[in-house]
């Protein structure tokens, strides 16, 4: 697969002017994130996440490490046409409205007057605030404010997306909003570099994931490799026999009555035909059977624990 | 190109709207339009004491106008963190600071255009045509001087705080007009080597501010500048060539900076 950003051995270290000591925010990140994925960077605040992302864009400048973006190294102004950044809690300039904010935006690329206009309109229908772009941005709320942050970023039509929190401050339909925005941008082929600390969000949009914690990657992967299934939830009705339960119990299966229905844990997918075997043959009926998987927020806190713990 | 002028057009539009530049600017003009009711005070002089008035009032309030908006002009934008949205576009650190800088003197163009033009309306029709004439050399000397002081305030913004930067900024435009006392310190004769060099490097080193005030000769026309044109080529190259250096080397620092 092609590679979107390429990071080999980052470090970042920073002096702590009240203790006089230096602090390493990145510890030697090695990174790879594909063409047309959604990549999910999480890690606890205080991680590295904003540093590593800064540094991706040439606002802060490594002290040790390479990194690539398209093949080309970071803070190569040419890539930046390729790329947009939403800043976590975008602040812009609020004298100007959001269709003049925009305009500036695009003027930066060099767009031509004729069609910055129908670019900003467009955005400006995207993101749902048509009717306040002539607002000045000192009367917007903070999520049209996020709105706006994501509409600058797509000014350029960007093959690569870094939104630090895009969904930060947002309410529950504007984060559906947002959610199916960044789906379709995978859609069109683009690549989505996407720091939250909204782990279902993640877990929903992802295709590989990161766990980064005091500077040091953890974890990064598939979601599917990350998060294995195995474990099965079987409802059955019907299965009352003491004699049965026994025989499921000794397949493997942890069973609780509710409610005149058995519920099964299964912990494998191995002995799931048997369960069902048994249940079925004692004239049982399956109500549902849905394989279980450890959630990303679940291997997120365990991960950051057992790191914690040593 | 394009990403200098949208900087620049952005930055005219901010300063303008910045109530702290329309209060200096809107106190320049109700000193300069209210200017012929100090007349009282020299009856026989009335055209030497508007004009001594207003253009001190225009140099006063650009000044200040300078200064305040200079020192803020990039600090503003890291504090804020709009310089993340506009740095992570193909933008290069040197367009930024030339964009700032070009709406730092648009800005000061129009802040002296204005009140030129309505102290002008004040004094035309006292004065004969070759004295409203100079009042505009004045004006152009005015613009050229802020223009330093703007690059000045850019070249210290990059690695000074707006506080410690104001203070600077100030205190070199001060010693900067006294460019006759520095020379004087420089070249005098019972001066010491080490006064001889102070002299020496701040006259040399710092702009010099001086020679950009030519409110004199506006407000004695009896009194001339000899060889007037070269006087303006000489200072307006200087003023160039000064700015040019500033801003090189507040880009070489700027490009080193994280922000």
């Amino acid at each position: 697969m092609e590679s979107a950003i390429k990071i080999e051995g980052l470090t970042k270290e920073y002096l702590n002017r009240t203790t006089g000591k230096m602090v390493r925010a990145v510890d030697d990140l090695h990174l790879e994130v594909y063409r047309g994925e959604i990549f999910g960077f999480l890690g606890p605040n205080g991680a590295g996440k904003t540093t590593t992302i800064k540094m991706l864009l040439g606002l802060i400048f490594p002290t040790k490490g390479d990194a690539w973006i398209f093949g080309k190294p970071i803070g190569d102004v040419g890539v930046k046409r390729q790329i947009a950044y939403l800043p976590e809690s975008p602040y812009f300039y609020e004298y100007l409205t959001g269709r003049q904010v925009l305009d500036f935006y695009a003027r930066l690329f060099g767009i031509p007057a004729s069609e910055r206009k129908k670019k900003v309109d467009a955005l400006l229908d995207t993101v749902g605030l048509s009717r306040d772009g002539d607002k000045t941005l000192r009367n917007y709320s903070k999520g049209m404010l996020q709105r706006i942050g994501i509409a600058q970023a797509l000014i350029n039509d960007p093959e690569l997306l870094f939104m630090d929190e895009p969904t930060s401050g947002l309410d529950p339909m504007a984060r559906i909003e947002i959610r199916d925005l960044i789906i379709r941008l995978k859609q069109q082929g683009k690549t989505v570099f996407l720091s939250s600390h909204q782990l279902l969000e993640v877990e929903l949009i992802c295709d590989r994931v990161s766990i980064l914690n005091r500077g040091k990657l953890l974890k990064a992967g598939k979601l599917d490799e990350l998060l294995p299934s195995g474990r099965v939830e079987i409802v059955a009705e019907n299965v009352s026999d003491d004699g049965v339960i026994a025989k499921i119990r000794d397949a493997g299966g942890i069973v609780q009555r509710q409610d005149g229905r058995i519920v099964v844990q299964q912990p494998d997918d191995a002995s799931v035909n048997r369960v069902v075997d048994i249940i079925r043959s004692a004239n049982g009926t399956i109500r549902s059977l849905i394989p279980q998987r450890r959630t990303l927020e679940e291997l997120f806190v365990s991960t950051i624990e057992e790191v914690e713990k040593k | 190109m394009t990403a200098v002028t949208a900087i620049a057009y952005n930055t005219v539009r901010e300063a303008l709207s910045r109530r702290v530049v329309l209060l200096f600017l809107f106190g320049a003009l109700v000193l300069i339009i209210l200017s012929p009711l100090f007349s009282f005070l020299s009856p026989r002089e009335e055209l030497t004491l508007l004009k001594s008035l207003g253009l001190g009032v225009i140099q006063l309030a650009s000044m200040f106008i300078c200064i305040v908006m200079g020192i803020s002009l990039i600090p503003a934008e890291i504090e804020r963190r709009t310089i993340y949205t506009v740095l992570s576009k193909p933008v290069q650190r040197y367009e930024f600071v030339l964009g700032k800088f070009l709406g730092g003197i648009l800005t000061m163009l129009f802040n002296i255009l204005f009140m030129g033009i309505v102290f002008f309306a004040v004094v035309a029709w006292r004065a004969t045509p070759k004295q409203a004439l100079d009042l505009w050399k004045g004006f152009m000397m005015i613009f050229f001087q802020m223009s330093i002081l703007v690059s000045l305030a850019i070249f210290f913004s990059v690695f000074l705080t707006p506080f410690v930067n104001f203070f600077m900024s100030l205190g070199v435009y001060i010693v900067g007009t006294l460019s006759s006392v520095t020379e004087s310190l420089m070249k005098g004769e019972n001066r010491t080597v080490i006064q001889k060099g102070i002299g020496a490097v701040l006259h040399y080193l710092l702009p010099q501010f001086g020679n950009f005030n030519i409110q004199n000769k506006i407000i004695h026309p009896e009194t001339r500048i000899i060889n007037e044109g070269v006087y303006y080529i000489q200072n307006i190259g200087y003023a160039i060539l000064y700015i040019a250096v500033l801003l090189i080397i507040a880009v070489i620092i700027f490009d080193r900076r994280e922000v």
